[in-house]
C-alpha cells in the first residue's frame, strides 16, 4: 500500500489550471523526484499536499487517511514535513534552537504550562540527532542567519527531520547554491537518504541532482503528469524530452 | 423643515465632512503605500496647516493666499523632515518610524502651542464664501458647499496626477516594487521626499480648509489623527481609491450618526471599521489578506 | 565574576525598592508607585511587541478596562482592594481572548489597526455609557476598601506601594518564565518567521491569542492598580495617546527584555515630571528625546546598559 497517494488532484486559479488531475503513488522508503519546466505546478503540488493551498478537486491519502482540506498544521502533525524553495529559517536563533523548535512542534506535551525544561531536553535530543544526520553538529551553535547557504539548506532538512516525519518534502534543496556548494550538499543528502531510508518527495531543477538522488521520477507539464517511472525510463521518454529535457538526455 | 430638504442639507454636509477627511486620509495612505510608514504626526501637521493658514491670512488679509501657502510650507517642512531624519531609518524596523513620527507629533504640537499660544484662533472665511445659500428653501453655509467641491476637485486632481504624470507613474511603480524601480534607475530617495512632502501638504490643506469651520486649536491634532487612521484602514492601507471611499463612508456615518443617534455616533465609526476589518482584514481595497 | 556583579546589582535594586518607603518623602513615593504601575503596563506590552512582534496600537484598552472594572467593583460591590485588583486583571485577560481571536484574523499593520479599533470602541463606549462609566467625568472617589477580615495593611499609601511592587515582581516572574518556556520559544519563532512556524506544525493563531490574553491580562492588572492608586478612572486611560505612550516606553526601554520596558516607563515618568517642572514646553523636549533615541540608541536604555556585558558574553 502506498504511503502517499494522490488521485485526480486539481487546483484552479480562475481560468488557470495549476494542477490537472494529478495522480501519483509514493511507496514507503522511496525517493521520488517531481520534475518539470517552470510553471509546471511542482510547488503548487507541494502546497496542496501540505495543506497551505486547498485542492479544487481530488483525493489525497496519507497512510490511508484522507488529508485533502485539513489545515496545514494538522497535516504536518500527521507526519509530513517540508522544506521551502526559498530558505525559511529563524535567523537569530542558533541552528540548534531552530531544530529544537521544529522537534518541539511534535512534542505531545508542548502546551503543558510547566515542566518546560524536560520538554526542551527531549526536543533537543531529537534535534541534535537530526543535525548530526545532516552533518551540522559543528555549526550547531551559530545563529542560523550566519550559516553558509549550503548549511542553511541542510538545516532546513534537519529541521524537517527533527520532527520525525514519515514523509519528507524537499522543495529544491540546492536552489541558490553555487556549483561547489551544490556538490557538497548533494553528497550529504545522498549519504543521509541512504542511511535513513526516508520516504522523500523531491522537487529539483538540477537534473544531475535528480538522477543522483531519486529512485523514481514523476514529470509534470502544465499541471498534468506526463510521465512516471524509473529515471532511465523517464530519460528515454520522447514526450519528456519534448516538454522538458531538451538536449539533456 | 421638509424631510427632503433635511436629507439634502445633511447629504451636502456629509460630503463636505468627507472632503476634510479625505485630505487627511489620502496623504496618509500615499505615504504608507510608498514607504510602509504609519505617520503618527499626520494630525499634528494638519493642525500646523491650520495655524500657518491663520498667520498667512491675518498677515496678508487674504484667505486665498493662506489656502495656497500653508500646504506648500508644511509640505516643504515634511519633505525636509523626511530628508533629514526618516531617510536614515529605511533599513530599520517599522517601529522606528512609529516612534520618530510620534516624537514629531509631540514636537510640532508643542511648537504650535509656543508660537501661537493656547487659545483657539478664528480664521475668517473670505467674503465670497461666508454667506448662506438656500437648498430647497433651507439656508446652508456656502463654505461647506465650497469644501465639498474642493474635495471633489482635489480627488480628481490627485487621481489624474497618479495616472497621468511622470512623477505619479514613478510613485505607483515604487509603491509596487521599490527594488525593481530602483534597479530601473528611479531615484527612490527623491520620490520618498516628494511623497512625504505631498502627503504632509495635503494634511495641511485639510487643516487650513477646516480652520474657518472649527477654528484653529491645540486639540485638533489628536482627534483627527484617529479619524484619518480609520479612513485609511477601512479603505486599505496604500490605496488611493480606498481612502476616498473610506472618507465618504466615515463622513456619512459621522454626519448622519450625529444627527440621528448622537450617543452612538462615535462608536458607529469604530464598529464600521471593525466590521470591515473582520470581513476584509486588509481593508476594502487593500492587498494584505 | 560577571554573574556575581549582576547578582549584586539585582540585590541592590531589590533592597532599594523594598526599603524605598523608609527614605523617600511621600511625594516621591507617589511617583515611584506610579512608575511601578506603568512599568507593569509596559512590561505586559513587551510580551506582545518584544517577544512576538505583535504590535498593539490599542494597549490602553487593557489598562483602561482594568481600571474601570476595578474602580466599578470597589465603588459598587464592597469587594476588598486585593480581590478587586486581581479580579479586574483576570476579567481583562478573559475578555482579551475574544479580542485576540478577532484581531489575529489579520496580521501586520492590520493587526495593529484592529487593536486600535477595539481600544477606540471602548473609549467611545466609556464616554456614552454614563450609568456604569460616569461618562466624561469617569469614576471618582474610588476607595481602597480594606479586607478581607479587616486586613488593612495594603490600603495605606505604603502598603499600596508594596502591593504594586508585588504585582510588578510577580508579573516579571510570570513573564520571564513564559518567555523561557517552550511556549516562549514558539513566540520567538512567530516573531522571526511566522510562516515557517506554521509550516513546522504550530497553530500560530492559538499561540497569538494566548499571548494577547496574558499580555492584556497583565495590562489590565496594571490598570486595576491605577484606579485605586489615583482614586479615579477616566476616559483618558482608554485613549490612543496612552497606547502610543506605552509603546514608546517599551521601545525607549528596550523591547524584548522585560526589564527594559520597566525602565522605559520609569524614564518616561521621570522625564515628564522633571521636564514639566523645568519648562513649559516639556513636550517639545520630550519629542526631541524620542527622536534622538531612535536615531542614536535603537536598542533602548537596557540595550545601552547591557551592550558591553553582552558583547563579552557568549550567546545564550
Amino acid at each position: 500500500m502506498p504511503l502517499l497517494e494522490l488521485d485526480g488532484v486539481t487546483r484552479r486559479y480562475g481560468a488557470l489550471v495549476a494542477l490537472d488531475q494529478v495522480a501519483m503513488k509514493v511507496e514507503e522508503g522511496e525517493v521520488r523526484a517531481v520534475i518539470g519546466p517552470n510553471g509546471a505546478g511542482k510547488t503548487t503540488l507541494f502546497n496542496v499536499i501540505t495543506g497551505t493551498v486547498k485542492p479544487s478537486a481530488g483525493l489525497i491519502r496519507f497512510a490511508d487517511q484522507p488529508i485533502a482540506g485539513l489545515p496545514s498544521h494538522q497535516i504536518c502533525r500527521l507526519g509530513i514535513s517540508r522544506t521551502f524553495q526559498i530558505t525559511a529559517l529563524f535567523p537569530e536563533m542558533s541552528a540548534r534552537e531552530n531544530a529544537r523548535l521544529a522537534a518541539q512542534a511534535r512534542h505531545p506535551r508542548r502546551w503543558q504550562p510547566f515542566g518546560g525544561a524536560r520538554i526542551f531536553r527531549e526536543a533537543q535530543s531529537l534535534a541534535d540527532a537530526a543535525l548530526e544526520q545532516l552533518g551540522l553538529t559543528g555549526v550547531a551553535e551559530r545563529p542560523a542567519g550566519l550559516l553558509s547557504h549550503g548549511d542553511q539548506r541542510l538545516l532546513e532538512v534537519a529541521m524537517a527531520m527533527a520532527q520525525q516525519p514519515r514523509v519528507l518534502l524537499l522543495d529544491e534543496p540546492t536552489q541558490g547554491l553555487s556549483v561547489e556548494e551544490t556538490a557538497q550538499a548533494v553528497d550529504t543528502l545522498a549519504r543521509f537518504l541512504q542511511a535513513s531510508r526516508m520516504t522523500v518527495l523531491l522537487v529539483e531543477h538540477d537534473m544531475e541532482v535528480v538522477f543522483r538522488l531519486a529512485h523514481r521520477i514523476t514529470v509534470l507539464h502544465r499541471g498534468a503528469v506526463i510521465a512516471d517511472g524509473a529515471p532511465d525510463q523517464v530519460k528515454a521518454d520522447p514526450r519528456v524530452q519534448d516538454a522538458y529535457l531538451g538536449g539533456f538526455a | 423643515m421638509s424631510t427632503l430638504a433635511l436629507l439634502l442639507t445633511q447629504f451636502v454636509n456629509a460630503l463636505s465632512q468627507a472632503a476634510l477627511l479625505f485630505f487627511l486620509g489620502v496623504g496618509l495612505t500615499l505615504i504608507f503605500g510608498l514607504m510602509r510608514i504609519v505617520n503618527f504626526a499626520h494630525g499634528a501637521l494638519y493642525m500646523l496647516g491650520a495655524f500657518v493658514g491663520y498667520s498667512l491670512s491675518s498677515w496678508s488679509g487674504n484667505y486665498w493666499l493662506a489656502l495656497a501657502g500653508a500646504p506648500v510650507l508644511v509640505g516643504l517642512f515634511g519633505a525636509a523632515f523626511e530628508f533629514s531624519i526618516l531617510r536614515r531609518l529605511y533599513r530599520r524596523d517599522a517601529h522606528a518610524f512609529l516612534m520618530v513620527t510620534f516624537g514629531l507629533a509631540l514636537v510640532v504640537g508643542e511648537a504650535v502651542r509656543l508660537i501661537w499660544g493656547s487659545d483657539a484662533l478664528q480664521v475668517p472665511a473670505p467674503p465670497l464664501l461666508s454667506g448662506v445659500i438656500f437648498l430647497l428653501d433651507e439656508p446652508f453655509p456656502v463654505y461647506r458647499l465650497f469644501l465639498a467641491a474642493t474635495g471633489a476637485v482635489v480627488a480628481v486632481a490627485i487621481w489624474q496626477f497618479l495616472e497621468r504624470s511622470r512623477l505619479g507613474l514613478l510613485i505607483r511603480a515604487t509603491s509596487q516594487n521599490a527594488d525593481m524601480a530602483n534597479a530601473l534607475g528611479v531615484d527612490i530617495k527623491l520620490i520618498r521626499s516628494c511623497v512625504f512632502g505631498i502627503g504632509c501638504g495635503l494634511a495641511a490643506l485639510g487643516g487650513v480648509l477646516a480652520a474657518p469651520l472649527v477654528t484653529a486649536s491645540n486639540g485638533m491634532a489628536a482627534t483627527v489623527i484617529i479619524d484619518a487612521f480609520v479612513i485609511v484602514i477601512i479603505g486599505g492601507m496604500g490605496s488611493f481609491l480606498g481612502s476616498l471611499i473610506g472618507a465618504l463612508l466615515i463622513g456619512f456615518v459621522q454626519v448622519f450618526g450625529n444627527y440621528y443617534a448622537p450617543d452612538f455616533a462615535l462608536a458607529f465609526m469604530y464598529l464600521v471599521m471593525l466590521a470591515v476589518l473582520v470581513v476584509r482584514p486588509g481593508g476594502l481595497l487593500g492587498k494584505e489578506a | 565574576m560577571r554573574s556575581a556583579t549582576r547578582l549584586l546589582i539585582w540585590i541592590v535594586v531589590a533592597l532599594a525598592l523594598v526599603l524605598a518607603p523608609l527614605g523617600l518623602p511621600p511625594f516621591a513615593m507617589t511617583l515611584l508607585t506610579e512608575a511601578v504601575i506603568l512599568g507593569l503596563f509596559a512590561m505586559s506590552l513587551d510580551l506582545m511587541f518584544g517577544y512576538t512582534r505583535l504590535v498593539s496600537f490599542g494597549h490602553a484598552a487593557a489598562y483602561g478596562f482594568g481600571a474601570y472594572a476595578c474602580g466599578w467593583m470597589l465603588l459598587h460591590t464592597g469587594m476588598p482592594l486585593l480581590f478587586a485588583v486581581f479580579a479586574a486583571g483576570l476579567l481583562t485577560g478573559f475578555i482579551a481572548i475574544g479580542v485576540g481571536w478577532m484581531c489575529t484574523l489579520a496580521t501586520g499593520v492590520s493587526f495593529s489597526m484592529l487593536t486600535l479599533a477595539f481600544a477606540q470602541l471602548l473609549y467611545a463606549i466609556s464616554f456614552k455609557w454614563t450609568s456604569v462609566t460616569g461618562g466624561s467625568d469617569g469614576l471618582a472617589g474610588i476607595p481602597r476598601t480594606i479586607g478581607p477580615f479587616g486586613f488593612a495593611a495594603l490600603s495605606s499609601k505604603i502598603g499600596f506601594y508594596y502591593l504594586a511592587l508585588g504585582c510588578l515582581v510577580g508579573g516579571f516572574l510570570v513573564c520571564s518564565a513564559l518567555v523561557r518556556s517552550p511556549f516562549g520559544a514558539v513566540l520567538r519563532g512567530i516573531r522571526e518567521n511566522e510562516g515557517k512556524t506554521t509550516a513546522l506544525g504550530y497553530n500560530t493563531r492559538l499561540y497569538k491569542i494566548a499571548v494577547v490574553a496574558v499580555s492584556y491580562g497583565l495590562g489590565g492588572l496594571a490598570g486595576a492598580l491605577y484606579a485605586p492608586f489615583a482614586g479615579f478612572a477616566n476616559t483618558e486611560l482608554l485613549f490612543w495617546l496612552l497606547s502610543g505612550q506605552v509603546l514608546i516606553m517599551v521601545i525607549v526601554g528596550g523591547a524584548g527584555t522585560l526589564i527594559g520596558p520597566v525602565l522605559g516607563a520609569a524614564f518616561f515618568m521621570l522625564m515628564e515630571h522633571q521636564l514639566s517642572a523645568l519648562t513649559e514646553a516639556w513636550a517639545l523636549y520630550f519629542g526631541l528625546i524620542f527622536i534622538a533615541f531612535v536615531l542614536f540608541a535603537p536598542e533602548g536604555i537596557w540595550g545601552l546598559a547591557t551592550t558591553r556585558l553582552r558583547r563579552a558574553a557568549p550567546r545564550p
